[in-house]
């Protein structure tokens, strides 16, 4: 296959714009909770899969005008995130951000080992979100920010589990998106300095919007109609899998930094 | 010893896992548990801090096979059992003053998680440790700050204080990256130790390594200690809860000037930098205190108060003394620390009596009635003038004959005689029978408090750096061309001398009667906005969104 056919094949699974609209277009038609779990977990596995094996000269045959695009598609979701307040929307596009920086990885050659560790890595925090959308669109009708509001005074054992799944989301220490980009950051500086920098604009405007999303969702008075919190069950479950990404994202930082 | 260090700063971790176990279970006993831990951590560092100052090593311990390392040298013992001791009254003060707030537990948590966060900051000995804890901080305070989540205006300042820290961290990621490339490793000793022999060693973008880490750490450093044009999160997040208040300005709030210190083995390198540290502080500290002024907010005034002591402290890292700024930051903290905490109750007992004695003191500070005419003026200007300069230079020269020949010191100095002069000038002008009483007493004052500073900070300077060679280093590396800091300091004490004669001369003329009325409430109404830093900012913000929306609506939400 040539390689600009590759290419445009790999931008649709690791996006790049305008072809990052495909996905986007995709995960806003899903429904089901369970598929958008699918979905953001396969995604990013199947663009490292084809950018890496489906040429020998990996990674020298990844043309260089890539790596500006990567940044810009990913600037330009970090930018947008800012006035989303669909919960799920929100989650399509910040997977849209994050994946669109896993060319630089790939430019630099990484290992696939490693390459899938950052797909998963980034797409872990979003597969919580969109769990914790679901149980909003079952309790309220919709995962929407300032529709409702007052979640702390409402279900908070639901708001701690939202946000510290946020954090993770916007690449908070210790979770494994914050090492990744610490360690993107650390790898891109040395050869060009420029694309770190945009880097940096881009985590900012991350922690940006989650903090919007999380002033909108939590923020507010105690809602007046009563709707059920989590159980402990599901408050125990939840935990294990925040802790397990806490403990892999030190252990990410550990290996690779 | 190993356990130790490990159990000092481990503890309030251990402390805020365990309440949030078992906040259902314990109730109201969670923030017994809390204080507990934390005296017990408290305790633990004091004696670690007791045995660096009896002469101990320096301590460092990796964790097993991780770059992570703690290192406990006097700097961060020091700081550490601040922390702790900041930190175990803001426990002691929260457990009733928060008793009726609904996530109790929830606070306790999250202040112990600060409590860690701030000590391993302070202790790290790598650089991945530094730039969690340094990003932790920010993240941890803004759910402090918004610990009312039903209110709207707290977490909207709380964000603005979200978004000023991640600007901070930013610069200091950069800073760690640079480093670690050029020299391959994490640890702060080894690379310090590297740019110490060879300080130009490394270039990056044809400018001295060592320069632009300095630099990046320094914006770092302005970013978190709320310096001009990055300060506007600081007075406005008094929507937070009183201990929170206490905690932000007693110990966070200061990490400006303990990055600074931690780093100095680059700024020694770095005297462009520091010159820069320099006017930043200084600009800080002038436009801090000018906006305290005018604010009828007395929330608000604490807060600009806050602005223009960091001022200070990073404009004491910019002329070399880096010991006096960490001596700054620990007075400053206990002290507004205090004025924090004790405000409820001032404000309680100030319901049944104003306590306020109508005398001459009350007539003169918030009356502002001075008097107008007082003789002999020309004796009372060479005392002014005269006085506060014997006291400083008989106690400084009591330390170090050869303090004067550091331009550092001379500054530093300079502010002290200016400071003591405005307070004998400004008591001669108090409306009292016994003015040489008075006089006397302010001079007393005076030499008490100059020989405390004078005393203290030189202990601070003993402790913290021991090496004279490296302090005289730092002085060296602060200092500029000797003409140019002659002429400064002549014009900046013209125009000193030359405010106290213009007030002088404009009180006894009334001050309704100034000919440049329009043009000071011009000024007014530029300091009372402002100087539209915030609404600049607002305006910003506003943009950045509306292209976002625009976009979205263009690019139909996909």
């Amino acid at each position: 296959m040539p390689d600009l056919m590759i290419i445009l094949l790999a931008a649709i699974f690791l996006p790049l714009f305008p072809l990052s609209m495909v996905f986007n277009a995709l995960f806003d038609k899903l429904k089901y909770a369970w598929l958008r779990v699918l979905v953001l977990i396969a995604w990013p596995l199947i663009g490292v899969l084809i950018v890496v094996k489906s040429n020998s000269s990996f990674p020298e045959w990844i043309p260089e005008w890539v790596i500006p695009l990567a940044l810009s598609t990913s600037l330009l979701y970090s930018l947008r995130l800012l006035t989303l307040r669909d919960v799920n929307q929100w989650s399509g596009f910040l997977a849209t951000s994050l994946w669109a920086l896993l060319w630089l990885p790939l430019v630099q050659g990484a290992s696939v080992n490693l390459l899938v560790w950052f797909a998963i890595g980034m797409s872990l925090p979003l597969v919580l979100l969109v769990l914790l959308s679901a149980f909003l669109e079952k309790r309220f009708g919709a995962a929407y920010t300032g529709l409702y509001g007052g979640l702390a005074r409402t279900v908070p054992r639901f708001t701690a589990i939202l946000i510290t799944v946020i954090a993770a989301a916007v690449a908070t220490p210790l979770f494994p998106t914050f090492f990744i980009l610490f360690d993107m950051v650390v790898e891109t500086l040395s050869i060009m300095p420029l694309a770190a920098m945009v880097l940096l604009v881009i985590w900012l405007l991350l922690s940006w919007a989650g903090a919007l999303l999380v002033q909108g969702l939590i923020v507010g008075r105690e809602s007046k109609v009563k709707v059920a919190d989590f159980n402990y069950a599901t408050i125990g479950l939840f935990s294990i899998a925040l802790l397990a990404l806490m403990i892999s994202g030190i252990y990410t930082g550990m290996v690779i930094l | 010893m190993e356990q130790l260090i490990i159990l000092v700063a481990v503890l309030p971790l251990i402390s805020a896992v365990l309440i949030q176990l078992f906040d259902g279970h314990l109730g109201r006993s969670t923030a017994r548990l809390s204080v507990a831990i934390t005296t017990l951590s408290f305790l633990l560092s004091a004696v670690l801090l007791v045995m660096s100052l009896t002469g101990s090593e320096s301590l460092s311990l990796q964790l097993g096979n991780s770059s992570v390392i703690l290192l406990f040298d006097p700097l961060g013992t020091l700081l550490a059992t601040i922390i702790l001791g900041i930190s175990l009254i803001v426990h002691l003060y929260s457990v009733r003053y928060m008793a009726e707030e609904a996530a109790y537990g929830q606070f306790f948590v999250l202040l112990d998680l600060m409590t860690a966060a701030l000590l391993f900051m302070v202790v790290a000995g790598d650089l991945i440790t530094l730039v969690i804890a340094w990003y932790l901080v920010g993240v941890l305070l803004y759910f402090l700050l918004g610990q009312d989540t039903r209110s709207q205006i707290a977490y909207r300042f709380a964000f603005w204080t979200l978004i000023t820290y991640r600007i901070g961290d930013l610069p200091l990621i950069l800073a760690a990256a640079l480093l670690f490339n050029a020299y391959d490793t994490w640890s702060l000793s080894i690379i310090f130790n590297e740019i110490t022999t060879n300080p130009d060693a490394h270039q990056f973008l044809g400018f001295s390594l060592t320069d632009v880490v300095a630099a990046l750490v320094g914006l770092a450093a302005i970013a978190r200690s709320a310096q001009f044009l990055l300060h506007t999160w600081l007075p406005y997040t008094m929507d937070g809860p009183t201990p929170v208040s206490a905690l932000m300005h007693a110990g966070i709030v200061n990490a400006g000037g303990f990055l600074i210190n931690r780093f100095a083995p680059v700024f020694v390198n770095s005297g462009d930098v520091l010159n820069m540290l320099f006017v930043v502080g200084l600009l800080t500290a002038i436009m801090g205190s000018l906006l305290m002024l005018t604010q009828n907010d007395i929330k608000k005034a604490l807060g600009y108060s806050t602005m223009g002591q960091m001022g200070f402290m990073i404009m004491e890292c910019g002329i070399g003394a880096f010991s006096l700024a960490i001596y700054h930051m620990f007075a400053h903290g206990v002290f507004k620390g205090t004025m924090f905490l004790s405000a409820g109750g001032v404000i309680n007992n100030a319901r049944d009596n104003d306590g306020i004695p109508k005398d001459e003191l009350y007539t003169f500070a918030v009356e502002k009635q001075p008097n107008k005419v007082r003789k002999p003026w020309i004796l009372m200007v060479a005392i002014t003038l005269a006085v506060p300069l014997v006291i400083l230079v008989l106690a400084h020269l009591l330390i170090a004959e050869d303090y004067f020949q550091k331009q550092g010191a001379v500054i530093l100095l300079f502010f002290g005689w200016v400071t003591g002069a405005q307070l004998i000038f400004a008591t001669y002008r108090m409306r009292t029978q016994n003015i040489w009483r008075m006089v006397g007493l302010s001079v007393l004052s005076l030499v008490v408090v100059v020989l405390g500073y004078v005393f203290i900070s030189h202990a601070f300077d003993l402790f913290l750096y021991p090496d004279p060679a490296f302090r005289a280093q730092l002085y060296t590396a602060a200092s500029i061309d000797i003409l140019r800091f002659d002429v400064l300091v002549v014009i900046t004490t013209l125009i000193i001398v030359s405010g106290w004669v213009v007030t002088y001369y404009s009180e006894q003329a009334g001050y309704r009667r100034q000919k440049n009325k329009h043009l000071w409430l011009n000024f007014y109404a530029l300091i009372s906005r402002e100087f539209y830093v915030t609404d600049i900012y607002t305006r910003l913000t506003r943009l950045i969104l509306s292209v976002s929306g625009r976009l979205n609506v263009w690019l139909r939400w996909l």
